[in-house]
């Protein structure tokens, strides 16, 4: 599937869950209206986006917390599959959009493409559950059922390459975090 | 013939779990360091604190990150080569993002007769250069008359909304 499909979908399903989004997906996450309500981006600290969904879904476990991360991005801490399976956060939503690129810095491909299986990873590492989704049309209709699933369940999304300049919502994080926290009754 | 003294003595990790607990830590996410071992062990144990074990500093910091985002206030807990580890994230996430990182820093091969600046290990000798140079304000704890510096290091954190370093300078007792 396209990257702006995934997005438009989990925008449209994500209900008032918490959102960590990092990379190629920041821009189109808030040209969907997404980038100002429960929401943070991870920005410029390689492949931290699931580390921060999980701080904040162990800090509030009333809400679901989701991560749109990253192929590249992961890989870049990808202990964090094991480190969050060991916190068991069963409100964490981990979708992984896999275009098997390193797009920000020009679509070099990653490592052992075609050899590693996210999740086969995931499961490996002990989440509770872990899936591939690769046509649009599955995403909408299996995602409220995903959303029903205990956590920490890993989503990985097949996406197509694209072949454009890389693109920047420009929000920076420490706005964000004051927003956040706000939102959320922390401050 | 006098003995010679050491330049750093342990502080007991109850005194230390103490003044944590006044300063209202809830969350501890830890990469284990041999000079904290006593210390971890009893946060492990602390009730009301969770403890967490991080697989990297880098994951640490952004989980530090998130339960701050959600209103709780945790620490953490490294040794000094998990500083020259996590640069890029205490660039991106302390600083940048501004959010408070309370950060205990084990001196792993830190000799306790020896100051830390004539260390033969580079990594005890660098690391508060280290701090220096990307301006992240450190404290030492290097004996029991210096547990102060732990109530210092963490308002400076919470003050500044950015990162702030304690230093252990000798092996938690």
């Amino acid at each position: 599937m396209e990257r702006n499909e995934a997005i438009n979908i989990l925008a449209e399903g994500r209900g008032d869950a918490v959102s960590v989004v990092t990379m190629q997906s920041v821009y189109p996450w808030h040209q969907a209206g997404q980038g100002e309500i429960f929401h943070v981006d991870a920005s410029q600290c390689m492949g931290s986006a699931s580390s921060i969904g999980l701080g904040l879904a162990v800090a509030r476990s009333d809400k679901k917390v989701m991560v749109l991360d990253g192929d590249g991005s992961l890989l870049m801490q990808l202990g964090s599959l094991v480190t969050i399976a060991g916190q068991s956060p069963a409100n964490l939503y981990h979708f992984v959009f896999a275009n098997g690129l390193h797009q920000s810095t020009g679509n070099q491909p990653l490592p052992a493409i075609g050899q590693f299986d996210w999740v086969a990873l995931a499961k490996g590492a002990g989440y509770a559950d872990a899936l591939r989704i690769e046509a649009a049309e599955d995403l909408i209709e299996r995602l409220p059922g995903i959303f029903a699933m205990t956590g920490p369940v890993l989503i990985e999304l097949t996406i197509e390459r694209e072949d454009r300049e890389p693109l920047w919502a420009g929000v920076p994080m420490a706005k964000q975090t004051a927003l956040l926290r706000e939102q959320l009754g922390a401050s | 013939m006098t003995e010679a003294k050491p330049v750093a003595v342990g502080v007991e990790a109850s005194a230390i779990v103490s003044e944590l607990r006044a300063l209202g830590i809830d969350h501890v996410i830890c990469i284990p360091d041999s000079y904290q071992k006593t210390l971890i062990s009893a946060l492990r144990e602390e009730p009301g604190i969770r403890f967490i074990t991080a697989c990297t500093e880098d994951e640490a910091m952004g989980i530090n990150a998130g339960l701050y985002m959600g209103g709780k206030n945790p620490m953490l807990v490294i040794q000094n080569n998990g500083i020259f580890a996590s640069i890029n994230t205490i660039k991106a996430i302390p600083l940048d993002a501004r959010i408070p990182t309370f950060i205990f820093v084990g001196q792993y091969q830190r000799d306790p007769m020896v100051p830390m600046e004539e260390s033969r290990s580079r990594a005890v000798r660098m690391v508060e250069p280290t701090l220096d140079v990307w301006g992240v304000p450190h404290w030492r704890l290097e004996g029991p008359d210096e547990i102060g510096n732990i109530r210092a290091a963490y308002e400076r954190a919470q003050e500044t909304l950015g990162p702030a370093a304690l230093i252990v300078g000798a092996p938690t007792l």
